[in-house]
């Protein structure tokens, strides 16, 4: 059972690593969903360089709430004229118990047309600690001008160290104004979807 | 007869000199993007830079280079920060070319270092800048 916890909580962070740090003064409401969880996340960017938040999550399947102060840093960004390549540390606190935290890297590359990621996390809990990485690739089939519908064809593949095995699935990704919302379909969370509004 | 045809070739000629001085004007406005600024020709979309004049009179225009602005989070971020600033008359962002369209008054002066800041904390980077008069 406390696998399958373990196991509801990583699939719960599916997407969040998307833009994870606002511009300066820049707040983002995230909300992820699936047929396990729900989790919601707010986080506020004092700077480009970092961000912090809380995210809360309730499981539909053991009907348990908890929630994670979490820090993004950004590491290192190399701006280009046609690209952004970003570098972040990311960690997060379970407010109920300060010995389960997680903590890890994540990247990207990107163009308006192109989408490189990876992630590695590792989660520390009294049960079974465990790491988990991802690998995300997309392709934007169109280039819209700033303020338009925006949309990106994406492929994901996250390994977790329990399951010990990947999990392979694409991702529709839609973008217009402040409004992201992304449609994933894994053979193990079934649908999953993230919808986030940055303000 | 005579008086009446004077009159008439009169009012021709200053309706045609009145509507060759709007076309030259036309014209004029048009073409900006044409202008060769410190040596360079600038780099915009003319429908797009086109548009951004439409509407600002007595102004300069700062056309800055700005590198890293892959998607719209970038620009509106960039758009919110200028917004605040009393100074500016008129933002715009043009993704495709990496260009932020900045309107001032023609009284005030352009800092480029200011502009570089705000970029920055915005986490992308300005390069270089040009300016247009209207």
């Amino acid at each position: 059972m406390g696998i399958r916890v373990i196991l509801i909580i990583s699939l719960a962070s599916f997407g969040l690593d998307a833009r994870p740090i606002s511009y300066s003064g820049g707040s983002t409401l995230m909300g992820h969903s699936n047929n396990m969880k729900d989790s919601f996340y707010y986080h506020y960017s004092p700077s480009y360089k970092y961000s912090i938040g809380i995210e809360s999550l309730d499981d539909k399947v053991f009907g348990d709430s908890y929630s994670y102060t979490r820090l993004t840093y950004l590491i290192n960004r190399k701006n280009t004229e046609l690209s952004q390549r970003n570098l972040y540390f990311q960690s997060g606190i379970n407010t109920k118990d300060l010995n389960n935290n997680f903590y890890g890297v994540h990247g990207d590359w990107e163009t308006r047309r192109f989408f490189v990621g990876f992630g590695f996390k590792q989660v520390e809990n009294q049960i079974n600690d465990y790491e988990e990485k991802y690998i995300q690739m997309g392709l934007a089939p169109y280039l819209g001008e700033y303020g338009d519908f925006h949309t990106w064809l994406m492929f994901k593949a996250k390994k977790n160290s329990l399951d010990k095995k990947w999990s392979n699935y694409p991702v529709l990704k839609f973008f217009k104004g402040n409004v992201l919302l992304e449609f994933g379909y894994s053979d193990v969370s079934e649908w999953d979807t993230h919808l986030m509004y940055r303000f | 007869m005579k008086k009446i045809l004077t009159i008439l070739l009169a009012l021709t000629s200053l309706l045609s000199a009145a509507n060759s001085s709007d076309t030259d004007h036309h014209s004029h406005e048009g073409h900006i993007h044409e202008k060769m600024i410190d040596g360079k020709k600038l780099e915009v979309d003319p429908d797009r830079f086109d548009k951004f004049l439409v509407g600002l009179e007595d102004a300069q225009v700062a056309i800055v280079n700005v590198q890293g602005m892959v998607c719209d989070f970038c620009a509106r971020g960039i758009e919110k920060t200028f917004k605040k600033d009393e100074k500016v008359k008129k933002i715009d962002v043009d993704l495709s070319k990496g260009k932020v369209l900045i309107a001032y008054s023609l009284n005030e002066e352009i800092d480029f270092n200011d502009i570089k800041e705000k970029i920055v904390m915005n986490g992308q980077n300005a390069i270089d800048m040009q300016v247009v008069s209207l």
